[in-house]
């Protein structure tokens, strides 16, 4: 009985797992035909260094701590929801200063920034099925944009689309190993 | 001048004078003043100073004294220092300087004479009051005060400015600037544009002045430079590395530099403008720069410049690279609603920036003296600018500003604006209409036009038609207009759609409204059908046929037709016909009457045709042929004064299995041609054509016509026979080709004939080079013989027909002629003939000369023994061991020499030349082998040496070097070893003895001589024995060989040896080369031949009488 009273929540996880990490593919796919169309229009080198840009969330793991299955959802919903709103600020930099007439290429950002909104939403469901509080929302970052001078727009842009496509694949690194908990229940992990 | 010794004199007085005056005589105090020197900052004052040795007195004092120039006075003041401030004096001025002790006592005086050039003008060290920079336009602000209140007049100031930068104070510029005291103070300013951003390293200015007196003779210097002053510096200096300038527009083709600022503990790589890396310029210590020539346009995020810091860091800025605002083209103003006028324009060059850098546009009217911000819609490029309608102003003069970053342009126009109005496009649009010709239009225009009329335009078309309707009609305020349109046509669908512009003072159409269709209503047919009718030939019945109207004449659709029959006003019988029939057979019962068809449709009947039922009698009707007009069929008939009422052509087109369409047209009795024209027409096929003449009381068949459109090729080819054939002739008939197949009017035929056997490759008589034609233009020709043919010879015949369109198939025919039994009789027979009278000819002429024969070939012999001449013996017998010797020890065997043989040497010993008749016994030779061995021998001689060689097979004449013709003549003496009977065996052997003479000299080798020698032994020969031998080797019979070895002497002529071989037997063409000599009679006291050897080389060509069949047949007689 335990075990038929289970399945249809097993059965959601996984699907919702599945739909995530679907999600995640497609946007790194689509983020990386946008980074190509960038770094051609802002007449970038994708070797650039980016080290200077701050205020982007970095996928790399820091070393040390395990992160417990919550933490790494809870990081990945927070990083996508910054990405959110950095590429709602890419996509009005572009539009205001850098490439106004380049309507496709604002298209081609706004789908990724679509994309992203509902990657953060199904993130969220999934906390939420498997029992997790959604962390809350952070601040925006102190830093003004009007002060950022055009260049720093550039390579701002560059960076938020380097790592939101770095964390595409730490996404379904992590959605998989959500996707494997042994004994995962209602209640979660 | 200077030559004049008194002058000379005079101005050295002078000079020394003057020294005197500024110098003062040595006294011989040290505490004495000199080097007096004055300077002035105004022109009013003076500063002099001098100089005096102060030694250990101190104390002393200075009394100046100078004369004023104003008041003439002596004026002396006292001072302690070396220096006193005195006016200055125009001219000349002494002043006298005392110097005084410190108890008043005068230590010294000296007295000095002052001038105007020796005192200098130095101006005031000026102040810079301010220094700002501008750091986006990278220039500098200095302001500073000019001093002119110094001054009580105007005068003229230079003003030198210097600007240096980094710490090294190196200098960048200096600048000149003029400037005009005016009496009081003035502040001046100056800018100064850098070529580099000012954030890139320390500036620093200074400025000096100098006063340009016209009147002041002394010397006129700068003033000292002012204080350096330090550019100061940007209020955000950033904490970090920077490149800069920041986000800056510049116009392509700039040269641009690039710095970038780094920090303590950085230093810099390298630095990109673009793509590329660019040489660094170190500007200090902290920062470096690039200098990028002839920037070129941008992409419209910019060019980025970056400078890559170690040991981490990346600074860049933005550069946009454009062009200034073009001048703005095609300005055009117009209202739509009088209520905005709107002006619009062509940009120009792009100018490749874009949002914040884009170009600005203001549009400023002069009269109002307004201006509006005009919309610039960068995705569309369109640009565009609205201005209100002011109540009271028609006339408008706009200006329209463009600005960006990088300059302004502008362009002006004037208008009326009554004179520019361009209506919106007409809504709204309806049409309607209640009758067959009429049509009411509405639409709507938004705007406020009651100032002024308007004019619409109405376009009304259909699918045969288009025209257009201007009307006028005054404005109105957002008004619907309406108009009427008639004269359309019942039963019609057309199109309308209007259009609207200024009635008075027309600018431009407004856009077409949308289109709105509308079909009248149906109104009675506009007239008649065109009818006709046939009478059957038994005349019981009438078929009256009439054609469909036009859409244009049916005024809507025709739903039947009525045909009556009147006879004298009274319709004797009336039946409705629906469509779509278009004919119907009235039954008239012997009485003609007058037939009328009236069209009807849903609106009314149309006027009615009508058409008598009377045919007159015609006769001798002729049929014409038409000719073909390739669009139509061109008829011509003669003009009938008798018809009164036009002439009706009538045909009928069938179409397959279905009975024909009956058609016709009608033609004014003045009309004697048409080119019948219609659509079922078709090239090749013929069509017939009756032509109905109508008179007063009725209709009568004049004439008949047949004709094609466009007459093509026949399409098949004619079917023909041979009828007989004989040796030398072909008879040829054939048929009629059907008249659908003919697809024109026959012309003629072409009858091709060649030699030719079936199966060759050759397929059309086209590629038949030796062909022959014949051309049959006689239609009712059916046969045709041809003649002068060969007799058994096979022919290709082939017959084709034509028309003016061309020439049909071919269809072909192999027929052989018979054999010519006559002419091979006639071969046979002339041969055998000739041969005959030449035998006859010849034996006469034999008989006659029998005489002269016996003398020449059988003269009488005189016996050798009775002969003294013959006394050789002992050479004889030399010969005869020298042969015995030569041959093989198996033919020969020695024996005693029994017959003192004569021999006649040609090329021997020439002791055997001698002919000594000296008796002797000579040895007998003994031949032991068989007679034709020896033969053979004798054979080689002859032949040799062609005869060795081998003989082509073809027998022909191979023309060699060694070609030998050997000559013979008649022995002088025969005489036989033994007397053997005539029937002695061929075995036994004999002795011959032979003169030999060639008729041109062998070639003799001296191999070959002991074969000579040993036929010169081999004693006399009859001299017609050995051509037979040579020539009939092979071929000869034991029989003959033995007849001709036992002959002994023989005639000369004897007719064996001018008997000539068939010229292609091999033996007989040798026997002409070699032998041919041996034909020839000779004399027997003579060594010359009788025949010369030339006829004996002509005689094989000219006594050939080879024959055959087929070179009879081929009628060439000299094959």
């Amino acid at each position: 009985m335990a075990s038929a009273e289970q399945s249809p929540v097993t059965l959601q996880h996984h699907n919702l797992c599945s739909r995530v990490i679907l999600l995640a593919r497609k946007i790194r796919s689509d983020v990386a035909s946008l980074l190509e169309s960038y770094v051609e229009r802002q007449g970038l080198d994708r070797t650039i260094s980016l080290d200077s840009v701050d205020g982007v969330p970095v996928a790399a793991m820091e070393q040390g701590g395990e992160l417990t299955m919550a933490e790494q959802l809870g990081a990945n919903l927070q990083a996508y929801r910054a990405f959110q709103a950095l590429l709602g600020e890419v996509l009005e930099e572009q539009r205001s200063h850098l490439t106004p007439l380049d309507t496709d290429f604002h298209a081609s950002i706004q789908a990724v920034l679509l994309q992203v909104a509902a990657l953060a939403y199904q993130l969220e469901e999934l906390l939420a099925l498997l029992g997790h509080s959604r962390p809350a929302w952070e601040a925006a970052g102190p830093e003004d944009p009007a002060r950022r001078s055009l260049f720093e727009m550039k390579l701002r842009g560059l960076k938020v689309l380097q790592e939101l496509a770095h964390w595409t694949v730490r996404s379904v690194r992590d959605l998989r190993q959500v996707a494997k908990q042994p004994g995962l229940s209602a209640r979660g992990g | 001048m200077w030559d004049n010794p008194s002058l000379r004199c005079l101005l050295a007085i002078t000079f020394l004078h003057l020294l005197s005056l500024i110098y003062s005589q040595e006294t011989g105090f040290p505490e004495a003043p000199e080097n007096l020197k004055c300077i002035t900052h105004d022109l009013n004052r003076m500063i002099c100073s001098w100089d005096a040795t102060s030694s250990a007195n101190l104390g002393l004092t200075y009394k100046i004294c100078y004369t004023n120039s104003e008041h003439f006075s002596l004026v002396c003041i006292e001072t302690e220092g070396k220096r006193a401030d005195i006016p200055v004096t125009v001219g000349s001025t002494n002043i006298r300087i005392t110097t005084l002790n410190a108890s008043g006592t005068s230590l010294a005086t000296e007295t000095f004479v002052l001038s105007e050039e020796n005192v200098s003008l130095i101006p005031l060290t000026p102040q810079i009051l301010n220094l700002s920079a501008d750091f986006s336009t990278y220039t500098l602000y200095l302001k500073w005060n000019d001093s002119g209140s110094v001054f009580q007049y105007e005068l003229d100031a230079s003003w030198q400015i210097q600007i240096l930068r980094k710490e090294t104070l190196e200098t960048v510029a200096l600048m000149n600037y003029d400037s005009k005291l005016t009496g009081k103070d003035s502040i001046l300013s100056w800018n100064w544009t850098s070529d580099i951003p000012l954030e890139c390293t320390s500036y620093y200015v200074k400025i000096r002045c100098y006063i340009n007196e016209p009147y002041f003779t002394g010397r006129k210097e700068w003033s000292e430079w002012s204080p350096i002053r330090t550019v100061p510096e940007k209020d955000t200096k950033p904490n970090s590395a920077m490149v800069f300038p920041q986000d800056k527009v510049v116009l392509v083709g700039s040269n641009v530099t690039f710095c970038c600022l780094y920090n303590e503990g950085e230093s810099i790589k390298f630095m990109n403008y673009g793509s590329k890396s660019y040489p660094l310029l170190r500007l200090n210590k902290w920062s470096s720069a690039i200098k990028v020539q002839n920037v070129s346009a941008s992409i419209s995020s910019g060019t980025n410049v970056w400078c890559l810091l170690e040991p981490d860091g990346l600074e860049g800025t933005v550069l946009f690279v454009g062009y200034a605002p073009d001048t703005p083209q095609n300005l055009n103003c117009e209202t739509r609603t009088f209520i905005t006028i709107t002006c619009s324009w062509n940009p120009g060059r792009a100018t490749a920036l874009y949002r914040q850098r884009q170009t600005k546009y203001i549009l400023f009217e002069r009269i109002s003296k307004e201006n509006v911000t005009c919309k610039v819609d960068e995705l569309n490029k369109e640009h565009y600018c609205d201005f209100p309608v002011h109540a009271n102003q028609k006339i408008y003069n706009f200006t329209l500003g463009a600005s960006n970053p990088l300059g302004q342009a502008e362009s002006s126009l004037l208008i009326d604006v009554n004179q520019r109005v361009h209506l919106e496009t007409p809504v709204k649009f309806t049409v309607s209409t209640n009758s067959s010709t009429n049509a009411h239009l509405s639409w709507y225009i938004p705007g406020n036009f009651i100032q002024i009329r308007l004019l619409c335009q109405i376009e009304i078309s259909n699918s045969n038609s288009e025209r257009q309707l201007n009307v006028s009609m005054a404005g109105a305020e957002n008004s619907n207009y309406r108009a009427w349109v008639d004269a359309l046509h019942p039963y019609a669908t057309y199109t309308f759609r209007v259009r609207c512009s200024a009635s008075e003072h027309f600018w431009r159409w407004s856009k077409w409204s949308e289109e709105k269709k509308l079909t009248t209503l149906e109104a009675p047919p506009a007239r008649g059908p065109a009818i006709w009718r046939e009478r059957s030939p038994v005349g019981e019945t009438l078929t009256v046929f009439w054609k469909p109207l036009l859409l244009s004449e049916a005024n809507g659709i025709i739903l039947s037709h009525e045909v009556s029959c009147y006879s004298r006003e009274i319709m004797l019988k009336a039946h409705e016909v629906p469509v779509p029939l278009n004919s119907t057979e009235i039954k008239l019962g012997g009485n003609d009457c007058l037939i009328s068809v009236v069209a009807k449709n849903r609106a009314g009947s149309s006027p009615p045709s009508r058409i008598t039922s009377m045919d007159l009698p015609s006769d001798d009707v002729k049929t014409e042929l038409a000719i073909a007009a390739g669009n139509g069929i061109y008829i011509s008939w003669h003009s009938d004064p008798n018809v009164t009422c036009g002439y009706t052509l009538k045909w009928c087109i069938s179409s397959g299995s279905e009975p024909c369409n009956v058609d016709w047209e009608m033609f004014p009795s003045n009309a004697t041609d048409a080119v019948i024209k219609s659509a079922l027409f078709q090239p090749g096929v013929r069509y017939n054509f009756s032509l109905y003449g109508c008179k007063h009381n009725g209709y009568q068949l004049l004439q008949n016509i047949t004709g094609y459109m466009k007459e093509l090729p026949p399409k098949v080819a004619p079917n023909f026979t041979v009828e007989e054939t004989s040796s030398d002739s072909i008879l040829v008939k054939w048929e009629d080709i059907p008249v659908e197949d003919c697809q024109g009017f026959l012309k003629g035929y072409i009858l091709y004939f060649a030699k030719g056997e079936k199966g060759s490759s050759k397929t059309s008589f086209t590629d038949e080079e030796n062909k022959t034609e014949k051309n049959i233009t006689d239609l009712t020709k059916k046969s045709l013989r041809i003649l002068d043919l060969q007799g058994k010879t096979s022919y290709r015949l082939g017959l084709r027909a034509y028309t003016v369109g061309g020439i049909g198939p071919s269809k072909d025919l192999y027929v052989v002629t018979k054999e010519n039994s006559v002419g091979l009789i006639i071969a046979i027979l002339i041969p055998v003939a000739v041969a005959v009278v030449l035998g006859v000819v010849t034996s006469i002429l034999c008989y006659q000369k029998r005489e002269w024969i016996k003398e020449t070939f059988y003269p009488d012999i005189p016996n050798p023994e009775n002969s003294k001449a013959l006394q050789f013996q002992k050479n004889i017998c030399e010969i005869s061991k020298l042969r015995q010797q030569l041959l093989p020890a198996s033919s020969l065997r020695p024996e005693p020499c029994r017959v003192p043989p004569l021999l006649f040497g040609n090329g021997g010993n020439t002791a055997l030349k001698t002919l000594e008749m000296n008796p002797c016994t000579p040895n007998s030779v003994e031949v032991v082998e068989t007679q034709s061995t020896v033969l053979k021998i004798e054979d080689t001689e002859i032949i040799s040496p062609v005869a060795d060689s081998e003989l082509p097979e073809d027998g022909s004449d191979p023309e060699t070097g060694s070609h030998v013709v050997v000559s013979y003549c008649p022995p002088i003496i025969e005489e036989e070893i033994s007397s053997p009977p005539i029937d002695e065996p061929v075995g036994s052997s004999q002795v011959i003895y032979i003169d030999i003479q060639s008729m041109y000299q062998p070639q003799v080798n001296p191999e070959e001589e002991p074969e000579i020698n040993f036929v010169t032994t081999a004693g006399y020969k009859p001299q017609m024995q050995l051509p037979i031998n040579a020539m009939k080797m092979e071929s000869h019979s034991p029989t003959e060989e033995d007849l001709d070895k036992t002959a002994g002497y023989r005639p000369q002529a004897n007719t064996n040896v001018w008997k000539l071989d068939s010229p292609d037997s091999p033996i007989s063409i040798q026997s002409n080369n070699e032998n041919g000599s041996f034909g020839s009679p000779c004399s027997i006291n003579s060594r010359q031949f009788l025949i010369p050897p030339k006829d004996y080389e002509d005689s094989p060509t000219h006594n050939n009488t080879g024959w055959s069949f087929t070179n009879f047949f081929q009628n060439k007689p000299n094959d």
